[in-house]
């Protein structure tokens, strides 16, 4: 039986997941994309600007969301990408 | 099996024409119909009598059998489905092979369809004549024998599959439990109180499932899926799929550091989305299997990434992301379904705010909120914000009892429930007040009736006898609108809270289940009973039996007693030393079979298969049901179902169309 999504039952605060800060290697980036694709929780886009190369490298748009699940770093081909987990209560 | 058989040239047939009263000799002159048959070729005595089935018709047929040295006999009387096992043990005392006993329907089929008398006679003496033809063409048979594997499967861990489980193997019988979530424990470990004794739910629970994980005889699989299943009673295939936990149980030690550094969040089933959990969790602290489960479908993924935080924190590594779907299969003899129930949408209720409104809950999300494990340590609080609700409105029969909209059916713990719910309600808020809307307050149970008494006198619970109309929401608060039909006059209400008592529906998805097991449920999805009074417990396919609301809406000491019943019916089962299967199926000649496959796509029951090296079709007859649907699409004449042959109908089409 399916249960009702709720955003916050009883007011009580929601469970503690870790956060993460992304750096981004810009200098390495092909563009590729991967680490956009992969991200589940969509905090990367494509950005507008160039690198040296002529890529367009990601950029964080929800740095909120990041929960340091390291696919981006995983997946990157060019090790351009790597996430770090915050200390407990620090928001990035 | 066929034995030694007179000549059809050489047979003395006997027919009885029964009167059911008035039920056949009111239409068909039955009298007639037993003079016209005498001079039958092959018909060696003909009578009538006004009931077959009675202790003397029976005793007739015997000493007929035995003075007359008959070779087969023909009652023409009610629909075979009846009394045909009745005349065949007749026969059986008399000496007669049962085989030779043909019944021809000349009630549902004919005095109860028709009017005049005439036409009907004359219809009864062409049906009889038929089955002269089809008797002096009838064999000797002997049934098959089969074996009887003595395990049985219980698909559901809720009460009823645990107690059905508990009692098979104190019988002394290997049960196989097949539980689709991660924990054993069904709706009843999430209750919080249990009518009318307000018993803690886990509490009593808890000590079941510890006796069923622990129990030597039964085999416990969790977070599996009964995926096909083959065969017959006493002998069935069951194909069960593990679904991967990607947590070893035996290694997992519990210390819940997984949990905490998993960055998923998802709603709490087990507290009816009231609180959250991680998609690597326990479902409850007593759980059974007592494990960690990673909850594929809301990990952030498994591949080609995989976070793998869980896996970098556990210590035992008891985390396996390789995990596949494997497939389990197991002989049993016997399948209990005890497969529970869901709740009625309240989406389908959108009139009182259900899903809309965070303040408008089901029953099962009360309970939560009432229960003492639940998301608020069993203080009463409303969903939106957390306060103490000061009025909660109850409405009863949600869904229920409304052949226009909804459901026809009372769902019949909803009464008892909302009893419950209100006066836990005022035991935890004593300055609150509870009102309850009721269609009628149905209580019939053992110390049933005193606990709503106790619930309206003592703990002044109001009961108002109307339906409400729409929940709409004011501010904070929920306005109900309803309306009091001893009075006839309008209501309305200023709540804080509303409970809404959904009905009580078949399980989500249960259907497919159901089609895999190819058992009949009834309009609502309910597997159906073989009968509604006498035989509650099984199902009209032999060797499935049913347990608690899978059959239909019950209360905690039903289901159990239902479940019970159906273990004692498994152990009937399984004390015979063999069964007999029905010799009336269909073989093959391998003389005439071209080995063209059409009768192995035709057969429902898998039991015809294309044997390669032979070249002809190869039949499982335990398997076969003896439907005929082979024999009529074999294009050679070489799938001829027993008594049944291609002779014999043409026979009894000639004899029934001759004049």
């Amino acid at each position: 039986m399916p249960v009702r999504q709720r955003e916050k039952p009883f007011g009580f605060p929601k469970p503690e997941t870790p956060h993460g800060e992304i750096v981004i290697l810009e200098e390495r980036c092909k563009g590729c994309g991967f680490c956009i694709e992969y991200c589940p929780h969509d905090v990367l886009v494509l950005s507008k600007k160039f690198n040296a190369k002529g890529y367009h490298p990601p950029e964080v748009v929800k740095a909120e969301l990041c929960v340091d699940c390291g696919f981006c770093r995983m997946i990157c081909p060019e090790f351009a990408i790597y996430t770090y987990e915050l200390k407990t209560g620090e928001k990035p | 099996m066929t034995v030694k058989t007179k000549k059809k040239e050489d047979k003395r047939i006997g027919l009885f024409v029964c009167h059911c009263g008035v039920n056949i000799a009111g239409v068909v002159d039955v009298k007639k119909v037993a003079e016209a048959l005498k001079d039958t070729p092959g018909v060696s005595m003909s009578t009538d009598y006004v009931y077959m089935c009675s202790d003397p018709g029976q005793q007739m047929i015997i000493d007929t059998i035995k003075e007359k040295h008959l070779d087969g006999i023909i009652v023409a009387a009610c629909s075979p489905t009846l009394h045909e096992k009745t005349f065949q043990e007749a026969a059986r005392l008399a000496g007669l092979n049962p085989y030779q006993i043909e019944i021809a329907n000349i009630r549902e089929q004919n005095s109860w369809v028709h009017s005049d008398k005439d036409k009907a006679t004359k219809k009864a003496v062409k049906i009889v004549k038929s089955h002269v033809a089809k008797a002096i063409r009838n064999e000797n048979l002997e049934p098959i024998k089969v074996d009887v594997k003595k395990r049985a499967l219980v698909i559901g861990g809720g009460v009823s599959g645990l107690q059905a489980a508990l009692d098979i193997a104190d019988h002394g019988y290997e049960v196989i439990l097949v539980e689709k979530n991660p924990s054993i424990g069904g709706k009843m470990i999430q209750l919080s109180e249990t009518f009318p004794t307000l018993d803690c739910s886990q509490c009593i629970l808890t000590p079941k499932m510890v006796e069923v994980s622990r129990h030597p005889r039964i085999k416990l699989l969790t977070y599996h899926e009964v995926d096909s299943v083959s065969g017959f009673i006493g002998n069935f295939k069951v194909r069960i799929k593990k679904k991967p936990r990607f947590v070893d149980e035996k290694l997992c030690n519990l210390c819940g550091e997984c949990e905490k550094v998993c960055p998923q969040i998802v709603p709490d089933e087990f507290n009816m989305g009231l609180s959250f959990r991680k998609a690597i969790y326990m479902p409850f602290p007593q759980a059974i299997p007592g494990t960690y489960t990673l909850d594929e479908d809301h990990c952030l993924g498994l591949s080609p990434v995989r976070c793998g935080k869980c896996k970098d924190v556990c210590e035992p590594r008891a985390i396996d992301f390789d995990m596949k779907e494997t497939i389990i299969e197991e002989e049993v003899g016997a399948i209990v379904v005890a497969t529970g129930y869901d709740l009625y949408t309240m989406q389908a209720l959108g009139e009182f705010g259900g899903e809309k409104y965070e303040d408008v809950v089901n029953g099962l999300e009360f309970e939560r909120i009432l229960s003492a494990s639940g998301p608020t340590g069993g203080v009463v609080r409303r969903p939106s914000d957390g306060k103490v609700p000061k009025s909660v409105v109850f409405v009863q029969c949600c869904g229920s009892r409304d052949t226009e909209k909804h459901l026809p059916y009372c769902s019949k713990i909803c009464c008892m429930y909302t009893a419950k719910h209100a006066m836990l309600y005022r035991h935890r808020v004593p300055d609150g007040q509870a009102t309850v809307f009721y269609i009628d307050v149905r209580t019939g149970g053992k110390a049933f009736d005193e606990f709503y008494q106790r619930t309206v006198e003592e703990d002044k619970v109001l009961y108002i006898r109307g339906k409400v109309s729409k929940v709409f929401k004011e501010g904070d608060k929920l306005i109900v609108w309803g309306v009091d039909t001893l009075t006839g006059k309008k209501v309305e209400i200023e709540a804080d809270m509303v409970v809404l008592a959904m009905a009580m529906v078949k399980t989500d998805g249960v259907q497919d289940l159901l089609k895999k097991l190819k058992i009949s449920t009834d309009i609502h999805g309910f597997v159906a009973e073989a009968h509604p009074k006498l035989r509650p417990v099984e199902s009209l396919n032999a060797g499935f039996f049913l347990a608690g609301c899978a059959h239909g809406p019950k209360d905690i000491p039903e289901a159990v007693s239902q479940a019970s019943a159906a273990a004692a019916k498994v152990g009937d089962l399984f004390a015979q030393k063999e069964l007999s299967h029905e010799p009336t199926v269909v073989p093959v000649n391998d003389e005439l079979c071209s080995g063209c496959g059409i009768c192995v796509t035709m057969c429902p029951y898998g039991a015809r298969t294309l044997d390669p090296s032979k070249g002809v079709v190869d039949v499982n007859e335990i398997l076969c049901e003896g439907c005929g649907a082979c024999a009529a699409a074999c294009p050679c004449g070489a799938a001829q179902q027993r008594n049944q042959t291609d002779d014999q109908i043409f026979s009894m089409l000639r004899a029934m169309l001759r004049e």
